[in-house]
C-alpha cells in the first residue's frame, strides 16, 4: 500500500459522544472552520504533528447514521464518499455503546481504513458498565482505544494505532447480515452496471441503494438507471415481504441487533441499575413544577448577566471610539475625508462596542449551558410551548440566540431536521430583539419612560413573536415532524471547549457581519456628505409625518435603521440637531414610543437580510422583510391609537 | 397502548414503529427499534413531550406527543 504524503484523518461520531473534544485535544488552537462547497454546513480541519509526522485531520458535524434524510448531514455524507479519507477515527460514546456500535457497523460496511475511539469511559464506569476494549477490538476487527477525551486520556495511544494503521493498512471484514438480507443484496451488487459510481465498495453501495433507493447518500450516486432501478426494488420487495415490515427498516434493525449482541458480549454491568448523581439532578431538572422554576431562574441569570456584563464593556470600548471622531472631526474638517474616516470609525465602532459587549457574554454563557446539556433540557421543557406557535423544543437555542444577534441565530437553525421549521424559525428570528434593538430600547425607552415601559416592550415583542408563528403556522401545510431530541447526559462543563465555541462563533460572526456593518457604515457617510438625507426625508415625509406623526427629519433614520439598527438612535439625535439629554424637548414620548417600535420591527438589519436570503432563499428572504414592514405599520398605528 | 398513554417508570417493548418513513428512520437513528425495551421517566406539563429511556443502550430521548402517539408499546413482564 502506497502512503500518502500527509495523510487525511476524518474524525466521525454520534452528536454528543465527545468528538469534537477529542478532535480539539489533537487539533489543538490552529484548527480553522470553513464550510463545505457550496453549502453554509462547516467542517473544522488542522494540519497538526505528531511526533515528527504530518496529519491533516477533519471534524464532522456529528451523524447519527449513515443514511440521513437531513440535507446538512447529507452534505458531510458526500463529502465523506466523494473525498476518501486515508483513515477514519470513529468516536463511539462508551456509556451507550449499543447504539454508537450501530454506526460503527455501517463504517466498517463502508470499509476505510478506521480506528474506535471508545470515549468517555470513566461516565460509563460510572454507570455500572465495565468495558473490555480488547474483546470489542476482536469482535469489530478494528483497532479500539478506550479513551476520556475531557482528560485527554487514551489520546497518545489512539494516534499510535492510527500511525500504525496509515503504515500497513488494514483488511476490514465487515459482519453479514441474515442469511435473506444478505442475499439480496448479493443480487443488487450483482446488478450494478461496472461504469456505476460505488461508494467505497459494491457491497456497501448495494446495501445503501437497498436502504435508501440512493436518495440518502447525499447526491453522491446521481441518477440511477432504471434496469438497476428496478433491481433494487425487487430486493426492497422481496425483503419486505418475507419479513413484513421495509427494507431499511430490516437492514436497520440487523444492524440494531448486531450492535446489541456486540456490546452485550463486550461489557459486564457492576451492578444494577441505581440511581446515579446526574439521574438524580435530572429528575429535578425536568420535574414539571420545579424544572419551570429553576429554567425562569437560569434564564433571568442569563441576562441579568449579560446586561450586567456587556454595558460597562460597551461604555469601556465606545469612550475611545468617540474620542477618536473628536480628534479626527479636529484635524480633517468637514470634507469628504471626514466623512469617510467618520463611516468606518462608526462601522467599526457599531461592530466592536455595540454589538460584541453583550454578544460575548451572551455567547458563553450559550455555550456553557450546551456544554453541560442544559440547553435539551430547556428545549424538552419549552416544547409545549413551542407548539403553541408551530414548532418544537428544537427551536429554543436559536431563539435565545437571536437575543444577541439574528445573524447566527439564523446560521443555527439548521439544526432543525425539516425544512418547514427551519423556514418558520428563521423568519421568526428578526422579530426578537438583538443586542443592537435592545441598546435603542433601553436608551429611548427605558431612560425616558422608565424600565417598566422598556419591560412592557420586551414582553410585547415576544408576544408578537408567540402571534406570528401562530399565525404563519397556520399557512404552513406541512405539520411540524415533532420533536425528536436527544437529552445527552449531564457534563462538567470544561472551560476550553466554552471558550473555544464561543470564539468559533464570534469568529464567524465578525467574518459575516463587519464587512456588511462598515461597509453599510461607508454609504451611510457619503449620504450624509452629498447631502442625501435632505431628500430622503422628502421621499419618506409621506411615511414619517402623516403615517407615524414624527418629524420629518427622522425619514433618514430609516434608512438608517436598514443598515445598522443602533446607528438610528445616533442619527435620531443628529437628525433633530439635540443632544441625548434634551430629546424631550423636541419629541413626545408619544413619538419615542413609536419610534422605537418602528425601527424595531420595520425591517430585518442589511447583514439579517444577507444572511436570510443565505440559508432560506430570496423567495423566504422577501417574505420576512414584507412582514416586518406590515408589522411595524400595524404596531405603530395601534400604538398611536392608545397612547 | 401507545407511549403517550403507558405507565412510568415500568419497562415497555415497543411493538410497532408507526408514521411516515421520516419519523421512523429518525426514530431508529437514535437507537429505537422494535423490540426494544424502553421506559418513560418523565413527562413536560401542558401536553408537552415524554422522556422515553432506552433501558438497553441507555440513551434519552425527548419525544413530542405526536412522535409518541406513533411508538406502540406493550407492558414486559418482568421476570421474578
Amino acid at each position: 500500500m502506497s502512503r500518502p504524503e500527509v495523510p487525511t484523518v476524518i474524525f466521525i461520531g454520534q452528536p454528543n459522544g465527545g468528538k469534537s473534544t477529542l478532535f480539539n485535544s489533537i487539533a489543538g488552537p490552529k484548527a480553522e472552520t470553513s464550510n463545505f462547497p457550496g453549502t453554509s454546513v462547516k467542517h473544522t480541519h488542522s494540519r497538526v504533528s505528531i511526533g515528527g509526522r504530518l496529519l491533516d485531520i477533519i471534524d464532522l458535524p456529528g451523524t447519527y447514521s449513515l443514511c440521513s434524510t437531513d440535507p446538512a448531514e447529507q452534505v458531510v455524507l458526500t463529502h465523506l464518499f466523494a473525498e476518501r479519507p486515508d483513515l477514519i477515527v470513529n468516536i463511539v460514546d462508551a456509556s451507550t455503546l449499543s447504539r454508537g456500535l450501530e454506526l460503527t457497523l455501517e463504517l466498517i460496511e463502508l470499509g476505510y481504513p478506521m480506528v474506535v475511539a471508545l470515549n468517555m469511559i470513566d461516565v460509563a464506569e460510572r454507570k455500572g458498565i465495565e468495558l473490555d476494549a480488547a474483546k470489542t477490538e476482536a469482535l469489530l476487527g478494528v483497532p479500539v482505544v478506550p479513551t476520556v477525551a475531557a482528560h485527554g486520556r487514551g489520546v497518545r495511544e489512539l494516534l499510535d494505532r492510527v500511525f500504525d494503521v496509515v503504515d500497513k493498512g488494514q483488511a476490514l471484514k465487515p459482519l453479514r447480515f441474515s442469511g435473506d438480507v444478505e442475499d439480496m443484496v448479493a443480487e443488487v451488487e450483482r446488478s450494478i452496471p461496472p461504469e456505476f459510481p460505488r461508494v467505497s465498495n459494491t457491497r456497501f453501495t448495494a446495501i445503501k441503494l437497498i436502504e435508501t433507493a440512493g436518495h440518502a447518500c447525499g447526491d453522491f450516486l446521481g441518477q440511477v438507471e432504471p434496469e438497476l432501478g428496478a433491481a433494487v426494488d425487487r430486493a426492497r420487495k422481496t425483503i419486505e415481504a418475507r419479513r413484513g415490515t421495509p427494507a431499511y427498516e430490516v437492514v436497520s434493525a440487523e444492524r440494531h441487533h448486531q450492535a446489541m449482541k456486540l456490546a452485550e458480549e463486550s461489557s459486564r454491568f457492576l451492578h444494577g441499575r441505581r440511581m446515579t448523581w446526574d439521574m438524580r439532578v435530572d429528575a429535578v431538572l425536568m420535574h414539571p413544577f420545579l424544572g419551570y422554576v429553576i429554567l425562569a431562574a437560569v434564564f433571568a441569570a442569563f441576562f441579568f448577566i449579560i446586561f450586567e456584563a456587556g454595558s460597562p464593556l460597551e461604555a469601556l470600548l465606545l469612550g475611545p471610539l468617540d474620542k477618536l471622531k473628536a480628534a479626527l472631526a479636529a484635524r480633517l474638517g468637514q470634507g469628504l475625508l471626514f466623512h469617510l474616516a467618520e463611516g468606518l470609525i462608526q462601522g467599526v465602532g457599531g461592530g466592536v462596542a455595540i454589538v460584541l459587549p453583550y454578544f460575548l457574554p451572551l455567547l458563553f454563557l450559550m455555550s456553557a449551558l450546551e456544554d453541560i446539556g442544559y440547553l435539551a433540557r430547556a428545549g424538552f421543557l419549552l416544547d409545549a410551548f413551542m407548539h403553541r406557535i408551530g414548532l418544537h423544543g428544537k427551536s429554543v437555542s436559536p431563539f435565545i440566540l437571536g437575543f444577541g444577534c439574528n445573524v447566527p441565530a439564523i446560521v443555527a437553525t439548521r439544526t432543525l431536521e425539516s425544512h418547514r421549521d427551519r423556514v418558520l424559525t428563521s423568519i421568526l428570528i428578526p422579530f426578537i430583539p438583538c443586542s443592537a434593538r435592545t441598546t435603542i430600547i433601553l436608551a429611548l425607552v427605558a431612560f425616558y419612560l422608565g424600565p417598566l415601559w422598556a419591560m412592557g416592550f420586551y414582553v410585547m415583542n415576544l408576544v408578537i413573536v408567540a402571534l406570528l408563528g401562530w399565525i404563519i403556522s397556520r399557512f404552513l401545510k406541512e405539520p411540524s415532524p415533532g420533536l425528536i431530541l436527544e437529552i445527552p447526559s449531564l457534563k462538567a462543563p470544561r472551560l476550553g471547549s466554552i471558550l473555544r465555541k464561543t470564539w468559533l462563533q464570534i469568529y464567524s460572526f465578525v467574518k459575516f457581519a463587519w464587512p456588511l456593518l462598515i461597509g453599510g457604515s461607508l454609504v451611510l457617510s457619503l449620504l450624509s456628505y452629498f447631502r442625501a438625507d435632505g431628500w430622503i426625508n422628502g421621499v419618506l415625509a409621506p411615511l414619517v409625518v402623516k403615517g407615524l406623526g414624527l418629524p420629518h427629519e427622522l425619514g433618514v433614520t430609516l434608512v438608517f435603521g436598514f443598515l445598522r439598527k443602533e446607528l438610528s438612535l445616533i442619527m435620531m439625535l443628529q437628525a433633530l440637531g439635540v443632544d441625548y439629554q434634551s430629546l424631550m424637548t423636541v419629541i413626545s414620548r408619544e413619538q419615542i414610543v413609536v419610534f422605537t417600535v418602528f425601527i424595531s420591527f420595520f425591517i430585518p438589519c442589511l447583514s439579517t437580510c444577507a444572511i436570510l436570503w443565505k440559508e432560506i432563499g430570496k423567495k423566504w428572504a422577501f417574505v420576512s422583510t414584507g412582514l416586518s414592514i406590515a408589522v411595524a405599520l400595524v404596531l405603530s398605528w395601534l400604538v398611536r391609537l392608545v397612547l | 397502548m401507545n407511549l403517550t398513554n403507558a405507565p412510568h417508570g415500568r419497562p415497555l417493548r415497543i411493538v410497532d414503529l408507526a408514521g411516515g418513513e421520516n419519523v421512523r428512520r429518525r426514530l431508529m437513528a437514535l437507537g429505537f427499534h422494535t423490540g426494544d425495551v424502553v421506559e418513560l421517566d418523565g413527562r413536560a406539563i401542558l401536553r408537552g413531550p415524554l422522556l422515553v429511556r432506552n433501558c438497553t443502550s441507555d440513551t434519552t430521548v425527548a419525544l413530542g406527543r405526536g412522535v409518541a402517539q406513533k411508538v406502540h408499546v406493550e407492558p414486559v413482564h418482568e421476570p421474578s
